[in-house]
């Protein structure tokens, strides 16, 4: 993705992107920055109508394969949101995150979202976080790990807010405030979402 | 603002109200849950809604049948009565609060009275920390609506003092004793969590070990 090393990647990642899936994972909708990988090396725009599970499906990478599993996972229903955040290379001071959700409405599908964030992780770590299901790939790096989402949430939290203060504050959902909360209560190893809040104000990540 | 009494006690409050009741033992618990909730039997403008760790809403509902000799089934059916859940999440147990006692008044009723025991370390329910949260979210949770809430805590069972001071420090009442007290300890929920929440002993590394 993004360079040689996980070059059969489904993004620009440069520019990050969105793209809405219908139930067979085929594209509905998209943003501008979302490209398939063209068969020559290159990313190309991605049309309304490609296969976008099949694209991740059909690459070796392991984070393209993460991707597609959560896609399954999520049109099966055995979970509503994911996350997977990963280095770009090695020296990229840049990470990856994609989320993908489960798309509301009257017909399945799920939402796939790539952003480029600033977050600081060691090369080629990758994650996934199934928030349905509580189950997460142990932390190690805390405070550094959490997304610039989940800076926001914890922010949130540190004030006291509630979950439903905090989807309201941040205009998402509460069941996705739900998500970011438990990730955060993970990430810092805390037991509580208070411990979480404490851990935050000991290493000063809000101001006292 | 809804002004309410008690039954046998000479207390007289309006809403919305946060009460905690200090008390030692389940018989001094259930004389106060029998004063503070009997006006409601016999009004039926008046709702009750029972919280509290898993199971817990169903044994008050028990207490207060037994204490006064009255069947509540009907009661409970029509939902004029209602038994809440405890959930480990404390964020979940706030909503499994809040949304009930808003229907309840979106119903109507021109007084909801809420009875909850304060419990710790219950399998099934939330760490202390983010009870003393939920406990410091609920009264701007009831911000002008007709609610009056009273929480039990009982002194013999606390395993902490620090948990005695969150009850002080998290309600606008105290009933201690049959005595109804304005609190003076009573901290706005922002301010608890910036000054006393995040202090609690058993949540900060230096502090391990110190008396909580």
């Amino acid at each position: 993705m993004g360079g040689e090393e996980m070059g059969q990647s489904a993004l620009d990642l440069q520019r990050g992107g969105i793209a809405v899936l219908d139930s067979d994972g085929n594209v509905i909708w998209t943003d501008d920055a979302w490209a398939v990988d063209d068969g020559d090396g290159g990313p190309t725009r991605a049309p309304i109508g490609t296969n976008l599970l099949k694209s991740y499906r059909g690459h070796s990478d392991p984070i393209a394969q993460a991707i597609a599993n959560a896609i399954v996972a999520v049109f099966e229903g055995k979970a509503t949101y994911f996350e997977i955040e990963h280095r770009t290379d090695r020296e990229s001071e840049h990470s990856l995150l994609t989320s993908v959700s489960a798309l509301r409405g009257d017909g399945a599908g799920a939402v796939v979202i790539h952003r480029v964030v600033g977050v600081s992780a060691p090369p080629n770590r990758h994650r996934l976080v199934d928030v349905r299901a509580g189950e997460r790939a142990p932390s190690d790096d805390g405070v550094e790990r959490l997304t610039p989402r989940e800076r926001e949430v914890l922010d949130l939290m540190a004030v006291g807010l509630d979950n439903r203060g905090i989807a309201a504050k941040l205009g998402i959902q509460y069941s996705t405030v739900r998500g970011h909360v438990r990730s955060v209560i993970e990430k810092l190893g805390a037991r509580s979402r208070l411990e979480a809040v404490a851990r935050a104000y000991q290493v000063g990540l809000v101001p006292t | 603002v809804t002004e309410f009494g008690f039954a046998l006690s000479e207390q007289h409050l309006t809403t919305p109200i946060h009460l905690a009741l200090l008390h030692y033992g389940l018989p001094a618990m259930r004389e106060a849950m029998v004063d503070f909730l009997s006006p409601a039997l016999d009004d039926p403008t008046q709702a009750i809604y029972f919280c509290g760790p898993p199971g817990g809403a169903a044994r008050l509902l028990s207490y207060l049948e037994q204490d006064t000799g009255r069947d509540l089934h009907e009661e409970v059916n029509n939902k004029r009565i209602v038994l809440g859940q405890g959930d480990p999440d404390a964020d979940q147990q706030l909503q499994n609060l809040l949304d009930p006692v808003h229907e309840l008044c979106e119903r109507g009723f021109s007084l909801v009275r809420v009875v909850g025991p304060a419990a710790w370390e219950v399998e099934g329910y939330s760490a202390p920390e983010d009870f003393l949260w939920y406990e410091s979210r609920i009264l701007p949770g009831i911000e002008g609506l007709p609610v009056a809430i009273m929480c039990t805590y009982d002194a013999a069972e606390l395993p902490a003092p620090a948990l005695l001071y969150g009850a002080l420090e998290t309600h606008t009442h105290t009933l201690i004793h049959g005595v109804l007290s304005e609190n003076p300890s009573f901290l706005p929920a922002e301010r608890y969590l910036r000054t006393r929440l995040i202090n609690l002993p058993w949540l900060n590394p230096s502090d391990q070990g110190r008396e909580t």
